[in-house]
C-alpha cells in the first residue's frame, strides 16, 4: 500500500493524455484524495506533444512531486521531449505502448533501470474493446484503476456526466475500454503492489486551477470590469470572467491590444468600479506606462502577471519566476507598487481578494505575480469559508467634503485622499498623468512634486506591517533557512518535511508580499540564521537580489536559482542546503547542528 | 450609481462649463475657439458637469478637459480612447467626451481608433487636427502634408498625410463631421449634434497652430476656403458620397456632417447592459461563487 503516487503521461496531441489526467483527478477528488495535476505542452497549436502529471495523496499535496512513480508513454519521442518534467528513476513503474517496438530492456532512458516495465498493446486494446483507438486514454485509466486501485468507478461516473448528451454507445465503448485496461492489470500484477491507501475521511473538495480561482476571487471581491488581451498562460482568467462576470453586473472587454486592455480597466476604475487586467511578461511590458498613470492618478487597479519564461516570447508555456524585477521596478519616475504572489491554487483566492482590498484601500495599482504552474495546474482544495474575508471599498468623500472646495488629492495624515467619481455632484476633478496639486490642477514646480511623491509613498507604509502576508514553517530557532515564493514555495515546504525527517533543523519563510520588502519580518526571520537559500526559478535569483538591496543579509544566505522549466526537487534543495551549511563550517564560521 | 436620465437643465450656460484654470495655449490658438464651442454645446445639451467625463491623451489640445468643469482625465499619449471606453462601459449613464490632437489620435494612438469605431460605444471623439506637433515645438504629424519642412523634416516630409475622415468612415463610424473654429456657430451646432448622436461620433476640427502651423491653415485663410457641406447639398445619409468628399481632405476644407447613419446601430454599452440583465438571473450568490468548483 502507498499513500502518495505521482503519475506522469505523455503522448501526441490527439491522444487525449490531458483529458485522461482531467478525468483521473476529478475521480480521485470525489474519492477523497488530495491531488494536483500539471499539464505541459509543446508550443504547437494542435498535435505536437502533450503531457500531464497527476499526484495524489492521502495528505495535502504541496507540489507536483519529483521523480515519477508511474510513467506512461504512448510514444517515446513525445515522452522524452519533456525531459526533467517527467523524470524516471529506479523506483518508477514504466508503462508504454508496445507498438513502439522498443524492447523492455532497451528503453531510451540512459542510466536508468526502472522498478518494473510493462509494454502494453494500448492501441490494440482500445480498438478491440471500443472499436476506435481514440479510447487509448480510457484504456490507460483502466490500467491505473487496476494496478493502483484509484479512479475506476469515479472515472465512469465522470464520463457518464461528460458524455450524457452523446448517446449510450460512446459511453458503453468507454466502459469496455476501461474494463479492458483493468483486466490487463489484473492479469499482469505488479511485483511490488502499490495500491493506494484509501483516505481516512472523504470530504467535499474544490477542484480548479489558479486562473479560474483568480477569476472567481475577482468576482467575489466585487470586480466589475476586466479589460485584457489573450496571452498564454493568463488567458483563462479572461475566459472565466467572460463567462461569469456579466451575471454580477460586470463586463469583459477583449481589447485590441494589451495597452487598451489596461487602459479600459484604468477608465473603469476612474468611473468608480473595481477593475482588473491580466497578462503575462510581454503584455506586462506593454502595460507599464499605464501602470505609472494609475500610480500618479491614484486609481485602484489589479494587474495579474502570470509569469512564463522570458525575455521576449521566451518559453510561453513554461513556468518561471523572472518577472519580479519587472513587477516591482518597471516604471519611470519614483513608483512604489505592491507586488503579491500566491503560492498555490487555494492561495490564489486569498491573494486576489487581498490585491483588490489593497488596491482599493490605498488607491494604487497592485500586481499579482502568479506563475504558469500555479495558474494552469489543477488542485483539490478544501472548501474556502468566504465569510471570513472583509472586502474593502475605496474611501469616498463625505457630503461635507464635496463642492467647490473638494480637493481630490488632499494631503491627509495617512496619505489617502477621499476619491470621488463621475456622477458624484461636487466631486468634479481632473485626474492626470501630469503632476498636480491637491485639487488636481497641473503643476510643474519641484516643491509640490516632492510633496506628492512623499504622499504617494507614505500611504503605502502600512503594507509593510502585514505579518499575515508572510508564512513561516519549521523550527523558529533553526540556524538553517529557506526562503521561497510562488509555486516554488510548495517544493520548499516539502523540502522542509524531508529535512525534518533527516533530523536537519530548518525553517522556511514564504513571503506573499514580495515588494515593498517588509524589512522587519525579514530581519526577524533571519536573526540567528547562519546558512540558508533563497530558492527561485529564475537565472538571476531576483528576490535574493532585491533582499540584498534592502537588507543586511547573513553571510551564509545564498541564492539558489535556475531558469524556468527546470523544476526543483525537494531532495536537491535539502542537499544543497546542507552543502551550504558545510561550506560555512569549513570557512571557519560556526557550524549549524544537524542530524 | 444610477443617474437620473438626461433631464435637460435649461438653466445651464456656457460659463458653467468653464473651469478657472488658465489655458497654456498660445494666443490665437484654434483650440480657444474649440473649447468655447464645447462649452456652448454642453450647455445646449444640458447635462450637468458632474455627469460628464472628458478624457484626453497628451498634446496641446489634450489639455482641454482641465479647462472644463466636467470630470476630466488628462491621461497618457494616445490612450484616451481605451480609457474612455472603459469609463462608458463601467458607467453607461455618463456623457463621455474624448479629445486630442492628430498625433495623439492617429499616430501613437492610431491603433485604437478603428476599434472604438467598430465597437460603436456611445461617445464623442473630437480631434483638433493642426497637422503639426505643437507641444514638442513643431515636428511632423501624421496629417502633415507631403513636402512639409519641419525641425524633423529639414528637407521636406517624404510621406503622404493620413486622412482622418476616410479612416473613420471606412471603419463604419455612424457619425462623422468636420468643423473649424473659423465658423464657431457651425462648430457648436455640430458638436451638439455629435454629442446627442446615440453611438460613436467623430468630429475632426481644423484647429490651426498659430505658432508652428502653415499660413494656409490659419483662421483667416480658412474663412476664405471653407465650404459648408449643407450648401453643397450633400446628403449626409450617403456613406459612399461622404467617402468621396472625404478624399479631398488636405485640398478642400468642407465643414459640416459628412455622414450620419439615419438608423443608429446598437451601441456596445447598450448591448452590455442587455447581456448583464439577461444573465444576472443565473448567478450564484457572490459569496458562493466557489461552488462552481465543488466536486460532487
Amino acid at each position: 500500500m502507498t499513500t502518495d503516487l505521482v503519475i506522469g503521461m505523455a503522448g501526441s496531441g490527439g491522444d487525449g493524455i490531458v483529458s485522461a489526467g482531467e478525468s483521473l483527478i476529478a475521480a480521485v477528488a470525489t474519492e477523497g484524495y488530495h491531488a494536483m495535476m500539471t499539464k505541459s505542452f509543446g508550443s504547437q497549436i494542435r498535435g505536437g506533444e502533450s503531457s500531464c502529471r497527476v499526484r495524489l495523496s492521502t495528505e495535502p499535496v504541496l507540489n507536483p512531486g519529483g521523480t515519477l512513480d508511474v510513467a506512461i508513454a504512448l510514444n517515446w519521442e513525445d515522452f522524452l521531449k519533456f525531459g526533467g518534467e517527467l523524470p524516471v528513476g529506479g523506483n518508477t513503474i514504466v508503462i508504454y505502448e508496445s507498438k513502439t517496438g522498443v524492447a523492455p530492456d532497451k528503453l531510451p532512458l540512459p542510466g536508468v533501470t526502472p522498478a518494473e516495465v510493462f509494454p502494453v498493446p494500448i492501441a490494440d486494446m482500445a480498438k478491440e474493446s471500443a472499436k476506435t483507438d481514440k479510447a487509448k486514454n480510457t484504456v490507460i485509466l483502466g490500467l491505473i484503476a487496476g494496478w493502483f486501485g484509484i479512479g475506476g468507478d469515479g472515472v465512469m461516473k465522470g464520463l457518464r456526466k461528460k458524455l450524457a448528451k452523446k448517446g449510450p454507445e460512446l459511453l458503453e465503448a468507454n466502459e469496455r475500454a476501461l474494463a479492458a485496461g483493468r483486466k490487463y492489470a489484473q492479469d499482469h500484477p505488479l511485483k511490488t503492489p502499490r495500491v493506494m491507501e484509501r483516505p481516512k475521511t472523504v470530504s467535499p473538495k474544490l477542484l480548479t486551477d489558479g486562473n479560474d480561482m483568480c477569476g472567481a476571487a475577482a468576482i467575489f471581491s466585487g470586480c466589475q470590469f476586466f479589460g485584457g488581451y489573450p496571452i498564454t498562460p493568463s488567458t483563462e482568467i479572461m475566459q472565466f470572467l467572460s463567462r461569469e462576470i456579466w451575471k454580477y453586473g460586470g463586463s469583459v472587454l477583449q481589447a485590441e491590444d494589451e495597452i487598451a486592455g489596461i487602459g479600459a480597466a484604468v477608465g473603469a476604475s476612474f468611473a468608480g468600479k473595481k477593475a482588473m487586467t491580466a497578462t503575462s511578461g510581454p503584455g506586462m511590458s506593454l502595460k507599464t506606462e499605464m501602470l505609472g498613470l494609475a500610480t500618479i492618478a491614484e486609481l485602484p487597479l489589479v494587474l495579474v502577471n502570470v509569469q512564463r519564461g522570458g525575455p521576449s516570447t521566451g518559453l510561453p508555456t513554461k513556468t518561471e519566476q523572472a518577472d519580479l524585477y519587472q513587477a516591482a521596478f518597471s516604471a519611470h519616475g519614483d513608483v512604489l507598487r505592491p507586488v503579491l504572489a500566491p503560492t498555490c491554487v487555494a492561495d490564489t483566492f486569498e491573494i486576489t481578494v487581498e490585491a483588490f482590498n489593497m488596491a482599493e484601500m490605498y488607491q494604487t495599482p497592485v500586481v499579482i505575480l502568479s506563475d504558469q504552474e500555479i495558474s494552469q495546474r489543477k488542485e483539490t482544495c478544501d472548501p474556502i469559508d468566504t465569510s471570513k474575508f472583509r472586502l474593502v471599498d475605496r474611501l469616498r468623500p463625505a457630503n461635507s467634503e464635496l463642492g467647490t472646495h473638494y480637493a481630490r488629492y488632499r494631503f491627509t495624515e495617512s496619505g489617502i485622499s477621499p476619491i470621488s467619481e463621475p456622477g458624484m455632484p461636487g466631486g468634479n476633478y481632473l485626474a492626470a498623468g501630469i503632476e498636480h496639486n491637491e485639487k488636481g490642477a497641473p503643476i510643474s514646480g519641484g516643491i509640490m512634486h516632492a510633496k506628492m511623491n512623499e504622499k504617494r509613498f507614505r500611504k503605502l507604509n502600512p503594507i509593510r506591517t502585514r505579518r499575515d502576508l508572510f508564512q513561516t514553517y519549521g523550527d523558529p530557532n533553526a540556524p538553517l533557512a529557506l526562503i521561497a515564493w510562488g509555486s516554488v514555495a510548495g517544493v520548499a515546504r516539502e523540502a522542509l518535511r524531508v529535512a525534518e525527517r533527516k533530523g536537519v533543523k530548518v525553517k522556511l519563510l514564504v513571503p506573499r508580499l514580495l515588494y515593498p520588502i517588509a524589512e522587519e519580518f525579514f530581519n526577524d526571520f533571519l536573526s540567528g540564521v547562519q546558512a540558508g537559500l533563497v530558492v527561485e526559478q529564475s537565472h538571476q535569483g531576483q528576490l535574493y537580489h532585491i533582499m540584498k538591496m534592502v537588507l543586511d543579509l547573513p553571510k551564509g544566505l545564498k541564492s539558489y536559482a535556475r531558469s524556468g522549466a527546470n523544476p526543483f526537487q525537494p531532495a536537491e534543495i535539502v542537499r544543497r542546503l546542507r552543502e551550504q551549511a558545510q561550506a560555512m563550517h569549513q570557512s571557519g564560521d560556526s557550524m549549524p547542528q544537524e542530524e | 450609481m444610477t443617474l437620473a436620465m438626461p433631464a435637460p437643465v435649461p438653466t445651464l450656460q456656457a460659463k458653467d462649463f468653464r473651469s478657472d484654470l488658465k489655458p497654456i495655449w498660445c494666443p490665437g490658438c484654434g483650440d480657444f475657439g474649440v473649447v468655447q464651442a464645447v462649452y456652448r454645446a454642453l450647455a445646449a445639451v444640458g447635462r450637468p458637469p458632474h455627469e460628464i467625463a472628458f478624457i484626453s491623451g497628451i498634446g496641446c489640445s489634450s489639455r482641454i478637459p482641465g479647462y472644463t468643469t466636467a470630470y476630466g482625465f488628462n491621461s497618457v499619449h494616445g490612450r484616451a480612447l481605451p480609457i474612455a471606453q472603459g469609463i462608458k462601459i463601467a458607467h453607461p449613464e455618463l456623457l463621455v467626451l474624448v479629445a486630442g490632437g492628430d498625433g495623439d489620435g492617429f499616430s501613437i494612438g492610431g491603433g485604437h481608433v478603428a476599434h472604438a469605431v467598430r465597437r460603436n460605444i456611445d461617445l464623442t471623439y473630437i480631434v483638433m487636427d493642426n497637422q503639426i506637433y505643437g507641444l514638442t515645438k513643431g515636428q511632423l504629424s501624421p496629417t502633415s502634408p507631403r513636402g512639409l519642412k519641419t525641425v524633423t523634416s529639414m528637407y521636406g516630409s517624404l510621406e503622404e498625410p493620413l486622412n482622418p475622415l476616410m479612416y473613420v468612415l471606412s471603419y463604419g463610424a455612424p457619425f462623422v463631421a468636420q468643423g473649424t473654429p473659423a465658423d464657431l456657430p457651425g462648430l457648436t451646432a455640430m458638436l451638439e449634434e455629435a454629442i446627442r448622436y446615440p453611438g460613436f461620433s467623430f468630429v475632426n476640427i481644423q484647429s490651426p497652430c498659430v505658432t508652428y502651423g502653415e499660413e494656409s491653415g490659419q483662421i483667416k485663410a480658412q474663412k476664405e476656403k471653407m465650404k459648408a457641406l449643407a450648401d453643397m447639398k450633400h446628403d449626409p445619409t450617403d456613406r459612399i458620397k461622404a467617402l468621396s468628399l472625404a478624399q479631398d481632405y488636405g485640398r478642400e476644407l468642407y465643414t459640416g456632417v459628412f455622414f450620419r447613419d439615419p438608423n443608429p446601430p446598437p451601441t456596445y454599452d447598450a448591448l452590455v447592459k442587455a447581456r448583464q440583465a439577461e444573465l444576472s438571473a443565473n448567478a450564484l450568490p457572490r459569496q458562493n461563487i466557489l461552488d462552481l468548483f465543488l466536486q460532487k
